[in-house]
């Protein structure tokens, strides 16, 4: 396994690029301190102290108020820029992403597009490790000088003669371990995960696991939404079925890019058109495969835009994708010849329910079978 | 000389679009059966019905075409995720389904009117339903999709008809007629008939004879006939073929 771990600072630092190179310390008055830049560390503050002791060591520094949500959605920001890099990615608020790069086919070219994406994302250079696993690699990347890369071959050598307090344990675990004698990794490494367990608890094993270079952690990989839109607005409204053809097109061509980063396709597509006087009017259908190109999205939308009768002139088109799932189910394609599956064969009940009404399609199900009246024998259950 | 240029131009075409591009008609491979354990499919050639092909039961009323084709359907719903009625006629009853113990949760009935039931049909085939009972006529536009639809999915079609429009008889692939040659009575009651079932039209396989089936109604669920229907008498009787391509 080789993990790529980018170090960028916490996710709530990143909204003030304007204060990079000054001492700056997230969090909320009378809580806890969430996040600190480097230039704060020096002055001796730290993530999870007092607020006002931050303060009284570093008075000079500018204390912000947190923003959870716009952290929250940087992280995904990262998160999806980094995905069509490899396939497993996680990114943490507190600056820390981890991309799985074995198996890729080119991991030089995505560690260096990673770093590139992240510096955008962030507006500052990240550090970077790369190694077996994902605490050996965040423990690298903390030794990198910024924009720069530290390889790690042999986790457990590499981490022999650094410190326990990389170890992400309590203050008072770590004074046991000071107490014990183990005061760098390798010497944690050395005694037996049951020894220290019975020390530290469960805490103690994993320590002892992490020194060792075994990484028991694995990452949490990051999933798109599986929602997907693009939209159009018209100014003047259009009413010329032409221009709405050649926009949908666009639009559809944007989406297939989108697509096929994420390596899914639309199951269900729904088009809706913003008139001038604000009534909305929408048509959606499920598909029986994935649609994943622009021609497949726009052979759809493009004969539904030519049947459509607009009542006004259109303000808006959008075009949703409100279902995707994998593209690769359409490879079975390919190679199975009896491939029907329930699945499909329910999305075709209720796209002839859509068509049709839902009384079309329907199961009986026994109701009073002695009844003399036929009607009363069975129930007619929508399907 | 001009053999040479045949076998030549043949393997050009191999090499460009590959093996199966072109394929001699003796070297096409038949169409996998579906064994629906009636007499249908000793007369089908094949010992069952196509996979992927129209198979039409056909004759004038009371000849025992929907009893048999109901036989088939209960069968169908214990085999198949997806049994479908397309009822274009609307009067399909799943009571005298019932006698034939089907599994109902996987039979759905559609009920359509004439036109747009061949597109229903031609949706369910495409995305492979396994049995498709068609009641009634399909019209003739939806019969080309919906043979290409079937024949990719692998979908038992069968369709029940008095008499077959011209485009109907041509789109299917195994024809079978029904035509009563007596009434069975029992203690005075009405129970049956006995009718002859002829191949009538078979790309599948060469065409074989007719058969005597003996075809008992259900009486209700107090009288369960566990085999409905049986073959009482065989006969090798002249083959009455109206189109046979093999």
């Amino acid at each position: 396994m080789r993990i790529c771990c980018g170090l960028t600072g916490h996710l709530e630092l990143a909204k003030r690029a304007d204060l990079y190179g000054r001492p700056v310390v997230v969090g909320r008055w009378d809580d806890h301190v969430i996040a600190a830049s480097e230039e704060a560390l020096p002055f001796g503050v730290s993530s999870g102290m007092p607020l006002r002791q931050a303060e009284h060591l570093c008075p000079q520094a500018t204390f912000l108020a947190p923003d959870p949500e716009a952290a929250t959605r940087l992280r995904e920001l990262i998160s999806s820029a980094l995905y069509d890099l490899a396939p497993v990615v996680e990114v943490k608020v507190e600056g820390i992403a981890w991309i799985d790069v074995s198996g890729v086919v080119r991991p030089g070219d995505s560690i260096r597009e990673a770093r590139r994406r992240l510096r955008t994302a962030i507006g500052r250079e990240p550090r970077l490790g790369v190694a077996p696993g994902p605490f050996s690699a965040r423990v690298a990347a903390t030794r990198a000088r910024p924009g720069r890369v530290v390889q790690v071959e042999d986790a457990r050598a590499f981490l022999a003669p650094l410190p326990m307090h990389e170890l992400a344990l309590d203050a008072e675990q770590l004074e046991r371990l000071d107490l014990l004698g183990l005061r760098t990794l390798g010497a944690v490494a050395a005694i037996g995960p049951r020894e220290l367990e019975s020390q530290l608890g469960r805490e103690g094993r994993h320590a002892v696991l992490l020194a060792r270079g075994a990484e028991p952690d694995e990452l949490t990989p990051w999933r798109p939404p599986q929602f997907s839109s693009a939209h159009r607005q018209f100014e003047p409204p259009v009413e010329d079925r032409e221009a709405l053809l050649f926009v949908s097109r666009a639009l559809c061509g944007d989406l297939a890019d989108e697509l096929g980063v994420r390596g899914a396709g639309a199951k269900r597509v729904r088009v809706r058109f913003v008139y001038e006087s604000g009534q909305p009017d929408e048509r959606s259908s499920i598909v029986r495969h994935p649609l994943s190109s622009a021609l497949e999205l726009f052979g759809l939308i493009g004969g539904w835009i030519k049947e459509w009768q607009p009542r006004a002139p259109i303000t808006e088109l959008w075009i949703e994708l409100p279902v995707l799932e994998a593209a690769g189910r359409r490879q079975l394609r390919l190679w199975a010849g009896n491939d029907g599956t329930s699945e499909e064969v329910a999305a075709a009940f209720e796209r002839l329910q859509e068509r049709h009404g839902d009384g079309v399609v329907r199961k009986p199900r026994p109701a009073f079978l002695s009844s003399p009246l036929p009607a009363q024998r069975f129930d007619w259950v929508s399907s | 000389m001009q053999a040479t240029q045949l076998e030549h131009a043949i393997s050009t075409i191999r090499v460009r679009f590959g093996s199966q591009a072109l394929t001699r008609a003796g070297e096409l491979p038949p169409p996998q059966p579906w064994p629906s354990c009636t007499p249908l499919d000793r007369l089908s050639g094949i010992e069952g019905l196509p996979r992927g092909r129209l198979t039409l039961l056909t004759g004038s009323g009371t000849s025992g075409k929907l009893t048999l084709a109901l036989s088939l359907l209960a069968a169908a719903t214990h085999e198949f995720a997806n049994a479908v009625v397309i009822d274009a006629r609307g009067d399909f009853d799943p009571w005298s389904l019932s006698h034939f113990d089907p599994e109902l949760s996987s039979l759905t009935v559609v009920r359509l009117d004439s036109e747009p039931s061949g597109e229903a049909a031609t949706a369910l085939a495409r995305a492979g339903a396994g049995f498709i009972l068609l009641m009634g006529e399909i019209p003739e536009p939806w019969l080309g999709p919906l043979e290409a639809s079937a024949n990719r999915s692998g979908t038992v079609l069968v369709g029940v008809v008095d008499a077959p429009g011209r485009a109907l008889a041509h789109a299917s692939s195994l024809s079978l007629g029904f035509s009563r040659i007596d009434w069975v009575w029992d203690r005075g009651e009405l129970v049956g008939l006995r009718t002859i079932t002829r191949c009538l039209k078979n790309r599948v396989a060469p065409p074989l004879g007719e058969s005597e089936l003996e075809i008992r109604y259900p009486l209700g669920q107090q009288l369960p006939f566990s085999t409905p229907v049986i073959e009482v008498l065989l006969e090798k009787a002249e083959v009455e073929c109206v189109s046979a391509v093999v």
